[in-house]
């Protein structure tokens, strides 16, 4: 039996941002793994705004589509967003093939992309230090 | 049973309230008259809804939170839940309970400074759908 | 206790608790936190087994005029597990098909009782007969 809980890291990227890189397949038992870790890692570390990388998910079928927005829906009754990121071509093909609508749920196609919309919803952006006045 | 009525607090323009223990139909009926009474006494705009001290949420549960953020709605005053225990959201998102069109926060400073953003400028903020 | 046909062996810890009023649906949910701290189900398998017991019972409740709820550790040869079966001698359910449907509900709920508390349990079973009452009986093991 794989030791879930080590494969599933849960990173604090920024102030107010998580990002969860999942790696493998996400069926169900893996799914609850992969929430309990991101929920708590919420409350730890006050985030308010959670990546969740499937760039290194196989395949997406409906179940694992389905876990993904439960994870979204567990993230959002305890007051954070969540935005998938790594979405390669072939599963954003298939999940049309499939019918899966994502509903509202932020979509990227890469970790750096989803970063800069996580730091847009906090209310943040990042500059070169040269256009920044020196105090 | 002994019936216990929940306090309604002030909290600057708005009101907290704290639900810890179990509910029943009588104190959940009780805390809907008195959030009412006290919306239009005070002109509060925002509620806060304290659950962290709820270690079980079930239909029930789920049912009143909805009504509460419902009527709270038609006085045109905003509801966030605070505080849901990770346990209990992953029980709800099995449960098919969404908590419909109440807002949501971390705890209770997190959920004041939503509603003071979302009452100052109407800012589209993501919310439990 | 004989072993069932699904080759269960239940050990002799068996908690049985009234239900006829709300007061009596605290005291469920306190049993079934008991026996699932005593097989040291986790936090969230707890939480989904008790939740899953208060919709259940709340049914037998209001919908079924009040009940039991039976309680006992369940033994397969590779896992354990808490087994809660809740019976009412109510009207019965007499639709089973649509009421394990998401959606469906006579009384001025959510419609989410049965199939919600079907998602939280490993196994869900239901028995119901029009006029003589129903028994829903569910486990969830230890992962």
């Amino acid at each position: 039996m794989t030791d879930f809980d080590a494969l599933t890291p849960v990173i604090h990227v920024w102030d107010g941002v998580l990002a969860v890189p999942i790696v493998g397949t996400l069926d169900s038992a893996r799914s609850q793994v992969v929430m309990e870790k991101l929920l708590v890692g919420l409350v730890k570390s006050g985030c308010t705004v959670a990546i969740l990388d499937i760039s290194g998910v196989p395949t997406v079928d409906t179940e694992v589509a389905l876990n993904l927005l439960k994870t979204v829906d567990a993230a959002r009754l305890m007051g954070a967003e969540c935005i998938i990121s790594g979405i390669r071509p072939e599963i954003a093909q298939t999940m049309v093939n499939l019918g899966i609508d994502l509903k509202e749920v932020k979509t990227r196609a890469s970790m750096a992309r989803a970063l800069e919309e996580a730091l847009t919803t906090l209310g943040l952006k990042v500059v070169p230090t040269s256009e920044v006045t020196p105090t | 049973m002994n019936f216990q009525r929940i306090p309604v607090l002030q909290l600057g323009p708005y009101l907290l309230v704290t639900i810890q223990g179990t509910l029943d139909d009588r104190t959940a009926l009780t805390l809907q008259e008195d959030l009412t009474k006290k919306v239009e006494k005070t002109g509060a705009r925002g509620v806060l809804i304290d659950i962290s001290g709820l270690d079980l949420v079930d239909s029930f549960v789920g049912r009143m939170l909805y009504t509460v953020t419902a009527v709270m709605k038609i006085m045109d005053t905003e509801t966030v839940v605070v505080g849901m225990q990770p346990a209990v959201a992953m029980t709800l998102v099995e449960l098919g309970l969404t908590l419909k069109g109440a807002l949501t926060a971390m705890n209770v400073d997190k959920g004041m400074e939503l509603l003071r953003r979302r009452l100052r400028d109407g800012t589209p903020d993501f919310t439990a759908r | 206790m004989s072993e069932s046909a699904a080759d269960c062996a239940s050990k002799p810890i068996f908690q049985e608790t009234l239900i006829g009023n709300e007061a009596d649906l605290v005291a469920v949910r306190y049993e079934v936190r008991k026996a699932a701290k005593e097989v040291g189900l986790g936090l969230v398998d707890e939480t989904k087994l008790v939740t899953a017991v208060s919709e259940l019972s709340r049914n037998c409740l209001v919908y079924g005029g009040g009940g039991v709820a039976q309680m006992e550790i369940v033994h397969t040869h590779d896992r354990v597990g808490v087994r809660v079966t809740l019976v009412d001698q109510g009207p019965g359910i007499a639709d089973l098909k649509r009421a394990m449907e998401n959606g469906y509900s006579t009384g001025k709920g959510l419609g989410l009782g049965l199939p919600g508390s079907r998602r939280l349990a490993h196994e869900f079973e239901i028995d119901s007969i029009v006029g003589l009452g129903t028994r829903v009986s569910i486990i969830r093991w230890k992962t």
